[in-house]
């Protein structure tokens, strides 16, 4: 199998939502010597454009958009540790951190939105739930993400998207990153109020709101 | 507008003659069946020291650093035999009393919390405070059909005690039993006690007449919140009920089938209740199951849709068929994301006509909510009273007797007559039409009938102006006042909900 027919085969192990397949390949990748770089940019992101594309038209559901994300995933996460070793970089749109805010353990909204941001070329590090304002920063300094995502399901926590906000401040790299905040509860007023840069209502107006700030 | 007199609250729950059935007793069986084998095999995750001992101590397998818990069925059935089937929700007075399981029908809860409302005077949405929590008690206080309430809003401007806030303005402006689902920590938990002591007339009487109560949700799948399950099991110890709500989503968070939603749902309130059985045996408790769909495209959340609501009134048999009461289907105001939308009234329609003619002792209901419970238009409440008008009159089913077949009528007039001007009819014809906002005539030359939304608003308007809820003592006022300041300035109770 040749370089390219490889490629050809992670797009289609994506595209078939075939997380074993992709895992096997971006393995295969690995021991043939194959650029982990070029595995991931033509190989694998061209599955998951296609997967985002029939989303957008409706074609297809979650579900498959979820699976699709997952295979993509799963095969980046082992090229994503052979470029970190050689100290490489892949080419997304751009990268972010995401999470739910201390006291807080809701996880599908925000889980969907990393899902969505994949699904469109984005490179999301899913912090989980219940995620303290200084891991929001400390992830933030050692990954120099683009953006960060804050989701808050309850009235009482939203406060806490403004205490991360007001800690990147006082840590200096507010301006290196864009903040964009979500939740049940949370509004463009509420945006507004605590200095976030954006606010999606829904993880389809996330991604929207992430290309804008990002100028895609 | 359609007459209104001041007067005190009363409840009215509505009891049906069409009866419907929705499982067979094997359905029943195999759910039943599949939820211990859950609470058997799979177990539930209790993220509570406090709770995980009190399973370990009763026999249950706890693995106390994954906080699961494996019960075994022969636990689960012996300690829900000690669960009541017969208990009150109490109202400030006798009168007010939802008494469960005494085959008085289904009483219909406001629900909430809600944290928007559409302001009343400018018509736009902004975030809700305490004074909505307030205005909307007092609406609720003023119309029969809502027999139990939450705080429909959250008194978002009061921050980390915002729940004891809503407490306190529910206790001061309605006699109504008074449920809350937003105070899920121990602390909160004990000072909201002890208001509802003091209404009550002390920890005694509370017991006995318990005019407040708690909901708590599960962390869908099989699992509780910490601070959630604590609160409970302070609640169940003051001898207060305490419901377990399941809102399983089919794809999401359960299988992508109703049976297996119902099994899952069911299992995550068992487990709930066999805790407070094993810690306070005989406390009062309820399930319910509210499951949804989403919308799988985009995510949203719908829980107005007939597959869920057909699924938690299906619910009620399974709960009836463990010895306890159940809460089921959710009126909260239509999936749609549109004020006043017709999705709306379709779906509010049938999801209190489920809940009744299937028999749930509880049923949320008119609450004034929309957008899948996430707005409170206090306009809204008449709509709502308008759809429990009609579904009181369709459960009611047809008299049928010597009177009512009125052959002396018949013959008398006989073919080709009219009826209109018989006195009989004169007597009974206003009951055929009972008052609507929607045939209040027009002035405006050209126009039958005034826009029911402008009359609704009217009559809220007429209620929050007029009504005056049976005020509390005013030494009961200020100890209330004083349990809520010194929770104000409880640093442990921040600290507590910030790092939930």
């Amino acid at each position: 199998m040749d370089n390219k027919e490889l490629f050809a085969r992670m797009e289609q192990s994506v595209i078939n939502y075939d997380k074993d397949e992709a895992v096997r390949l971006a393995n295969m990748a690995l021991e043939k010597g194959i650029e982990p770089v070029a595995a991931i940019n033509e190989g694998f992101v061209k599955g998951i454009q296609v997967v985002g594309d029939l989303f957008g038209r409706e074609e297809i559901f979650l579900p498959e958009l979820v699976m699709g994300a997952d295979a993509m995933t799963a095969a980046t996460d082992i090229l994503g540790e052979a470029i970190k070793k050689s100290g490489g970089k892949a080419k997304y749109l751009a990268t972010g951190i995401a999470g739910t805010v201390e006291g807080d353990i809701h996880v599908i909204g925000i889980n969907l939105v990393t899902t969505f941001l994949v699904a469109n070329g984005f490179n999301i590090k899913f912090l989980g739930t219940n995620v303290s304002s200084s891991l929001f920063v400390d992830q933030a300094k050692e990954l120099k993400p683009d953006l960060i995502l804050l989701s808050a399901l309850l009235t009482t926590t939203m406060p806490n998207q403004k205490e991360v906000i007001d800690s990147l401040k006082e840590a200096g790299i507010r301006e290196n990153v864009k903040v964009i905040v979500g939740g049940a509860p949370v509004s463009q007023d509420w945006a507004d109020q605590i200095g976030a840069d954006g606010y999606g209502e829904n993880a389809g107006a996330a991604v929207e709101v992430a290309k804008k700030l990002m100028g895609i | 507008m359609i007459k209104l007199e001041e007067r005190r609250a009363s409840i009215q729950p509505i009891k049906s003659k069409l009866k419907i059935s929705i499982l067979d007793d094997g359905d029943i069986k195999k759910i039943n069946q599949t939820a211990l084998n859950i609470l058997e095999e799979v177990g539930v995750v209790f993220p509570s020291q406090k709770a995980l001992k009190i399973f370990a101590d009763a026999g249950a397998k706890v693995d106390f650093e994954k906080k699961l818990v494996k019960i075994p069925s022969h636990l689960v059935t012996d300690y829900l035999k000690k669960a009541p089937r017969r208990y009150t929700l109490a109202g400030r007075r006798p009168e007010l009393d939802a008494k469960i399981g005494e085959g008085n029908g289904t009483y219909f809860y406001s629900s909430g919390e809600a944290p928007s409302i559409v302001d009343f005077e400018t018509g736009k949405r902004r975030p809700s405070i305490l004074s909505d929590v307030a205005n909307m008690a007092k609406i609720i206080d003023y119309f029969p059909i809502v027999s139990l309430m939450w705080p429909t809003v959250s008194a978002g401007d009061k921050g980390e005690t915002a729940p004891i806030h809503g407490v306190e303005a529910c206790f001061n402006n309605t006699e109504k039993h008074l449920q809350t689902e937003s105070v899920m920590d121990e602390i909160s938990a004990k000072y909201t006690i002890e208001m509802a002591s003091v209404v009550a007339g002390g920890r005694d009487k509370l017991r006995e007449r318990p005019v407040y109560s708690l909901l708590l949700c599960s962390i869908a799948p099989l699992a509780q919140d910490r601070g959630g399950i604590e609160s409970a099991l302070a609640f169940a110890e003051a001898g207060l009920p305490v419901g377990f709500m399941s809102m399983p989503t089919m794809g999401l968070t359960a299988p992508p089938y109703q049976a297996a939603d119902l099994a899952v749902g069911l299992a995550e309130g068992l487990a709930g209740c066999v805790l407070l059985q094993i810690a306070s045996p005989g406390a009062p408790v309820f399930i319910t199951i509210q499951p949804a769909v989403i919308n799988p495209r985009s995510g949203d959340y719908m829980y107005g849709s007939a597959f869920s609501q057909i699924t938690s009134a299906a619910a009620i048999q399974l709960a009836h068929s463990n010895g306890l009461p159940i809460l089921s289907c959710a009126n909260f105001g239509g999936s749609a994301y549109k004020l006043n939308s017709w999705q709306v009234g379709r779906e509010n329609v049938y999801v209190s006509l489920l809940a009744v003619m299937a028999g749930a002792d509880m049923s949320f209901g008119p609450s004034s909510l929309i957008e899948a419970g996430s707005l409170l238009d206090m306009s809204r409440l008449p709509f709502d009273r308008e759809i429990f008008q009609s579904i009181d009159i369709i459960t009611k089913g047809i008299k049928v007797n010597d009177e009512t077949l009125a052959f002396d009528m018949i013959r008398e007039i006989g073919p080709q007559g009219t009826f209109l001007g018989q006195r009989r009819t004169a007597e009974e014809l206003p009951k055929l039409w009972p008052p609507s906002i929607l045939f209040e005539k027009s002035q405006v030359i050209g126009e039958k009938y005034r826009d029911a939304e402008e009359v609704a608003h009217e009559m809220i308007d007429w209620v929050l102006k007029n009504h005056h809820p049976a005020p509390l003592d005013e030494k009961v006022r200020q100890e209330l006042r004083k349990i809520v300041a010194a929770a104000d300035q409880d640093e442990n109770l921040k600290r507590e909900i910030r790092g939930r």
